[in-house]
C-alpha cells in the first residue's frame, strides 16, 4: 500500500538540498511508488527526456485498440517502405486482392497494378515527406476480377531511426462504381424520357395549334377544366379565363344546343367518349361558330374521373363541305340534265312527231289505218322508253323496290340468248361460260336481266369494230381476307355473273367513277350514266358486291356477286323468262270443246248445216225444231253452254221468247241467234240485248266457228272488273283497256264509292284495280277494305312507284299484284292474271 | 441570468476544489482504463466538486515536462494544494482516495 506523496515546491527547481526530512522521505516515497508501479505493470507508457525533448514510448500490445481498429475497419490498410514493399496490411486488402496476406507482406506492391498504372502508383509514392496523395487504380489479385481501388496515402516520418514508412488506405470501389454506374444509367434515361416527354408535349401543342385546335382535361369531381390559352381563344377569350368550369363551357353555347352539349358531357361518363358538333356564340366579336368536341373519358377504379379531349372551330370547314356539297349536287344536277334531257327530247320528238302525223291524216282521210297503226305504235315505243328511262331513274333514287325471288343466273342468262344476240348485233360473238353446279341466288330476276343487259350494252359500245362477249358464271367463297381488301364486302358465298369484253377497256379514273351516276364515258346524248349505276344499285341493294376490273386495250369485265341463297327453294321458283315485264302474257288455255250446243232451228236443212258446221268444230250437238222442246232439253240437260236459235221459231214461242225463258232458267246459259232478217225481235234501238249475239244468215263455216267459239272462251260469268281512280282520264285509260281484254267494268272515283259499290254487291264483282294515291284512302288501306268483305278477292294495286307499297300492309296479304304506270293492256292482263283472272277475250 | 448560466457559473466557483489532471499516452490499455476509473470515483466521491483534464501525451509529448511525469497514466491533484501524484491505472479506489486526500464537503463537515 503507497501513500500520496506531498509536494510543496514547484518540482522544477526540485533539489533534494536545503529540503526536511519529511519532504526528502515524500520524495522517497514518490520514487518508489513510481518504481512499484512500474514493476506491477500499472503503466504502459513511460516518457523518456531525449535530445529533441520530451518523448513517449508505449510498452508491447499498448497499441492493441490500434491494431483491432486497423485489422477490423472494412478497408484495406498498407503500409510500405519507401520503395514500395509491403510491410504490413490489414485483412481487409488481402480479402480485396484475394491473396493470403503472408504473401503479400514482404513482397512489392506494384505487383498488383496493371502495367500502365504502376508509373502512375510510383510518383505519387515519391511525393515526399508528410504529403496526403490519392489516386485510383485498377487492382490484379488471384483469381478475381480486376478491382477498381482509391488509394489514399499519406509518407509520415516515424522518427530519425526508422525508416520511411508510407501508409496506404485502400478503398473497393467495386459497389460504388456500380452503384454509379447504375444511378448514371437511370439518369441517362431520365434525362431521355424527360427530353422525350418534352418534345411530345411540345410537338402536340404545335400540331394542335396547327390544326387550330385545343386540349382540355375536365375534373369530374371539381368540375373545373384545365386548358390552354388556344383552347379559351376558340371560344373568343383573347386571355386565359381565371377559372373554367363546365358550366363555363356550357353557358357559351347556344341556347338551343346547350341542352344537348350537357347531355353529351352526363353520357360521356357512362359510355367513355364524347364527341359532338354544336353552335356557340364568340365572346370576342358575338359570331355563331360550329365547335367541334371530342374526347375520351378516363376512369380509376371503374368511376369515370375525368374526361380530356381536343376541341376545334370547325365553321370554316362546315361551310366548305357545304358550298362542295352544293357544288357536286349541282354537278350532278347537270349531268342529269345533260343526258337525260336529250334522251326525253328524242323521245318526246318520237312521240310528238307521230302524233302530229297522225293528225293530219286523220284531217285528211280516215281510210289509211294500216300507217295510222304504224304511227301510233311508233309513238307508243316512244312513250315506252321514255317509261323504262323514268323506271332506271327511279331504281338509280332506289325507289324501285326488289322483288327478289330464287332463281338460277344460268337459266336466266340462257334465257336472254336471243335478247342479248339483237341487242349486240352481228359484229359480236357471244360466248356463256356457265358453271353446271351453279349455286341458286335470291334476287329480283328483273332488275338481273336488266343489270346484264346494261353491262351488255357498255361492252357493245366498247367495241365498235366488234368482239366477243363473255358471260360467265361461277360459285366463289369470298373470305375475310378480300372482304378487307375491298371495302363493303360481307365474307361468304356467292354467285359470280363476270360480263367480260374485248373493248377499249377502262382507266382507273374512269373505273374509279364508272358506278356513280351520271357519270358516262358516252357522248352526250348516247346514254344518262344511270345504267352501271343502275347495276351497282341492284346489287348493293340484293346483298351483293360489284366490282370492275379492266385494262385500257385489252377490255374490261364487270364482275356481280350475288348472295348464295342457302334455304330451301321454294315451290314456286320463278322462271325468268316468264317475268319478263315486256312477255305477252299466256292466253287463258284452250278449252277442250266437249261443250254441248243446243241448235234450234225449224228448217231442216238448214238445222243440220248448223249442226253439222258445229260437230266439226268438235262440240256436242243436241237438236231442236221449237221453242218448248228446246226448253224440254235445257232443263234435261244442265251442261249445256250455248243455245244457237233461229229468231223465227213456229209454235208460239219465238226465240227471243225461248232465249228469254232459257236465261230466266240457265242464267248462265250463252245464246247465239241467227236471222234472215236484220232488225227483228231480238233487235231494240240498233242494239242487241247485254250477253246475246247474232250472226246473220247466210253464215259461212269461217264466221259461225269464229263466233262460237269467242262466245264459248267468253265466260258466261264475264269477271267484273272494279276500277279505283280518282283521276277521270286515267280512270278511262283503264277501262278502255278491261274492256278491250273483255271484262265488264264497274267505276268507282273514290274509296268510299268503290266501298260502297263493292258492298251493295260482293258478288257482282271478281276484282279490283285501285290505285293507291286515292284522295279520302290510301290504296292499300282500301284493298284491305274490301278484302275484309271479300276475304279472297283478287286485287291489282296500281302505282307510279311500281310495287312500292308492297312493304306496307299488305304484305301479308297473298293473290294482290302491283303494277306500275304506266302500264300496257298486255301487262295489265298479265298481273289480273298472276292474281287469278284471266281476260276473257284477247 | 438563465439556469444554465448559473449552473457555470456554480461550477466555476468550484473549479478550485479538486482540479485533476490525468496524463494518457493514446489509447493504451491503462491510458483507457484509468479514464475510466478516474471518471468513476470522482461521480461516487466528489460529485459537482471537480474538474478533469486529459493530455494525451502522444499529441503533446512537451507537456510531459510540466508536472515531472514518467510514466503513463499518471494522475495528478493540481488543487487543492499541495500536488500530489498517483501513478497507475486508477483500479485500486481505496488508494486513489486515500492519494487525492479526498474529504466530505464543507456543508457536511461535522
Amino acid at each position: 500500500m503507497t501513500a500520496p506523496f506531498e509536494s510543496k515546491n514547484d518540482p522544477e527547481q526540485a533539489g533534494l538540498e536545503g529540503l526536511s526530512v519529511s519532504e526528502l522521505a515524500a520524495r522517497l516515497r514518490e520514487a518508489e511508488e513510481t518504481i512499484d508501479a512500474i514493476r506491477n505493470g500499472e503503466v504502459d507508457a513511460v516518457v523518456v527526456g531525449g535530445p529533441s525533448g520530451q518523448q513517449v514510448y508505449t510498452l508491447q500490445n499498448a497499441d492493441r485498440p490500434y491494431r483491432v481498429l486497423i485489422e477490423q475497419m472494412q478497408e484495406g490498410a498498407v503500409t510500405l517502405s519507401g520503395d514500395g514493399t509491403v510491410l504490413y496490411c490489414n485483412q481487409c486488402f488481402a480479402t480485396i486482392i484475394g491473396i493470403e496476406r503472408e504473401n503479400i507482406i514482404g513482397h512489392t506492391i506494384t505487383r498488383f497494378f496493371g502495367d500502365a498504372e504502376i508509373g502512375t502508383f510510383l510518383q505519387l509514392l515519391a511525393r515526399g515527406l508528410n504529403t496526403g496523395a490519392s489516386g485510383e487504380f485498377v487492382l490484379h489479385g488471384a483469381g478475381i476480377a480486376a478491382v477498381p481501388v482509391n488509394i489514399s496515402l499519406i509518407d509520415l516520418k516515424v522518427d530519425e531511426e526508422t525508416p520511411r514508412v508510407v501508409c496506404c488506405v485502400v478503398t473497393d470501389l467495386t459497389h460504388s462504381r456500380r452503384r454509379t454506374h447504375e444511378l448514371a444509367a437511370a439518369n441517362i434515361l431520365l434525362g431521355k424520357e424527360i427530353e422525350e416527354r418534352r418534345r411530345a408535349e411540345g410537338s402536340l401543342q404545335l400540331a394542335l395549334d396547327a390544326a387550330g385546335m385545343a386540349s382540355w382535361d375536365l375534373d369530374l369531381a371539381t368540375r373545373l377544366v384545365r386548358r390552354s390559352v388556344p383552347h379559351d381563344r376558340i371560344f373568343g377569350h383573347t386571355r386565359l379565363l381565371p377559372a373554367w368550369h363546365l358550366e363555363t363551357t356550357l353557358d357559351q353555347f347556344l341556347p338551343e344546343d346547350r341542352a344537348a352539349v350537357a347531355k353529351a358531357f352526363a353520357q360521356a361518363s357512362t359510355s367513355g367518349a364524347i364527341e359532338f358538333e354544336k353552335r356557340i356564340r364568340r365572346s370576342s366579336d358575338g359570331a355563331i361558330r360550329w365547335l367541334q368536341v371530342k374526347g375520351r373519358t378516363y376512369y380509376e377504379l371503374g368511376k369515370p374521373v375525368r374526361i380530356a379531349g381536343i376541341v376545334a372551330d370547325v365553321t370554316e370547314f362546315r361551310e366548305i363541305e357545304e358550298r362542295m356539297r352544293q357544288a357536286q349536287k349541282m354537278e350532278a344536277v347537270g349531268h342529269l340534265t345533260g343526258g337525260i334531257a336529250h334522251d326525253f327530247n328524242n323521245l318526246l320528238t318520237v312521240i310528238l312527231g307521230n302524233l302530229e302525223t297522225m293528225q293530219r291524216r286523220l284531217g285528211a282521210t280516215a281510210t289509211d289505218l294500216p300507217q295510222l297503226r304504224k304511227l301510233a305504235e311508233a309513238a307508243t315505243r316512244g312513250a315506252q322508253h321514255a317509261a323504262s328511262l323514268t323506271q332506271r331513274l327511279l331504281a338509280f333514287s332506289r325507289h324501285q323496290p326488289l322483288d327478289p325471288k330464287v332463281l338460277d343466273a344460268n337459266k336466266l342468262v340462257s334465257g336472254m340468248s336471243d335478247l342479248l344476240g339483237r341487242a349486240l348485233g352481228e359484229q359480236i360473238a357471244i360466248e356463256a361460260v356457265l358453271n353446271g353446279d351453279l349455286w341458286r341466288t335470291f334476287a329480283d330476276p328483273n332488275q338481273l336481266e336488266s343489270a346484264i343487259l346494261n353491262l351488255a350494252i357498255n361492252a357493245r359500245d366498247a367495241m365498235p369494230d366488234g368482239g366477243t362477249l363473255t358471260i360467265a358464271t361461277s360459285n366463289v367463297d369470298l373470305d375475310r381476307a378480300y372482304a378487307n381488301q375491298e371495302s363493303e364486302v360481307t365474307p361468304g358465298s356467292y354467285v359470280l355473273i363476270a360480263i367480260a369484253d374485248t373493248g377499249i377497256g377502262m382507266t382507273k379514273e374512269v373505273i374509279a367513277q364508272a358506278f356513280d351516276p351520271f357519270f358516262t364515258t358516252k357522248d352526250t346524248g348516247q346514254g344518262t350514266g344511270l345504267g352501271l349505276s343502275q347495276v351497282y344499285g341492284f346489287v348493293k341493294q340484293s346483298g351483293g358486291h360489284a366490282k370492275i376490273v379492266s385494262t385500257p386495250e385489252a377490255g374490261t369485265t364487270v364482275k356481280i356477286y350475288l348472295p348464295r341463297f342457302a334455304g330451301q327453294e321454294l315451290p314456286n321458283e320463278v322462271e325468268p323468262e316468264t317475268e319478263l315485264p315486256a312477255a305477252v302474257p299466256e292466253r287463258a288455255p284452250a278449252r277442250d270443246r266437249a261443250e254441248t250446243i243446243l241448235v234450234v232451228d225449224d228448217d231442216n236443212d238448214v238445222r243440220s248445216h248448223s249442226t253439222d258446221i258445229v260437230r266439226e268444230l268438235g262440240y256436242r250437238v243436241i237438236e231442236a225444231s221449237t221453242g218448248r222442246a228446246a226448253l224440254e232439253i235445257l232443263d234435261r240437260e244442265p251442261e249445256i253452254a250455248l243455245l244457237f236459235s233461229d229468231v223465227g221459231l213456229p209454235g208460239g214461242m219465238n226465240g227471243k221468247q225461248l232465249a228469254d225463258e232459257a236465261h230466266r232458267r240457265h242464267p248462265h246459259l250463252k245464246i247465239l241467234f241467227t236471222s234472215g232478217y236484220a232488225k227483228s225481235a231480238i233487235v231494240h234501238d240498233g242494239r242487241l240485248d247485254a250477253g246475246v249475239q247474232l250472226v246473220a244468215k247466210p253464215f259461212t263455216f269461217a264466221i259461225l266457228a269464229k263466233k262460237i267459239s269467242e262466245m264459248l272462251k267468253m265466260d258466261a260469268n264475264v269477271p267484273t272488273i272494279l276500277v279505283v281512280e280518282d283521276d277521270e282520264l286515267v280512270r278511262m285509260v283503264a277501262v278502255d283497256a278491261l274492256e278491250l281484254l273483255g271484262f265488264r267494268v264497274e267505276e268507282a272515283g273514290s274509296a268510299r264509292e268503290a266501298t260502297d259499290k263493292f258492298r251493295a254487291a260482293p258478288d257482282s264483282i271478281q276484282a279490283a284495280l285501285i290505285d293507291v294515291g286515292l284522295p279520302d284512302q290510301k290504296g292499300d288501306e282500301l284493298a284491305l277494305t274490301l278484302r275484309g268483305i271479300a276475304a279472297k278477292l283478287p286485287i291489282v294495286i296500281v302505282s307510279g312507284y311500281g310495287s312500292g307499297i308492297a312493304q306496307g300492309p299488305l304484305k301479308n296479304e297473298t293473290g294482290i299484284g302491283f303494277l306500275g304506270k304506266p302500264y300496257g293492256s298486255t301487262q295489265l292482263a298479265a298481273m289480273l292474271a298472276t292474281v287469278g283472272i284471266d281476260a276473257p277475250a284477247g | 441570468m438563465s439556469d444554465i448560466q448559473k449552473e457555470l457559473a456554480t461550477s466555476d466557483l468550484d473549479i478550485g476544489e479538486y482540479a485533476l489532471r490525468l496524463y494518457v499516452a493514446g489509447q493504451t490499455p491503462k491510458s483507457l482504463a484509468a479514464i475510466a476509473n478516474l471518471r468513476q470515483i470522482c461521480e461516487d466521491h466528489l460529485a459537482g466538486r471537480y474538474t478533469i483534464e486529459v493530455i494525451d501525451l502522444l499529441v503533446t509529448p512537451q507537456l510531459a515536462a510540466g508536472d515531472q511525469i514518467v510514466a503513463v497514466p499518471t494522475l495528478v491533484r493540481r488543487l487543492p494544494q499541495p500536488l500530489k501524484r498517483i501513478i497507475g491505472n486508477l483500479s485500486d479506489t481505496e488508494r486513489v482516495i486515500v492519494g487525492l486526500d479526498i474529504r466530505p464537503k464543507r456543508s457536511e463537515t461535522i
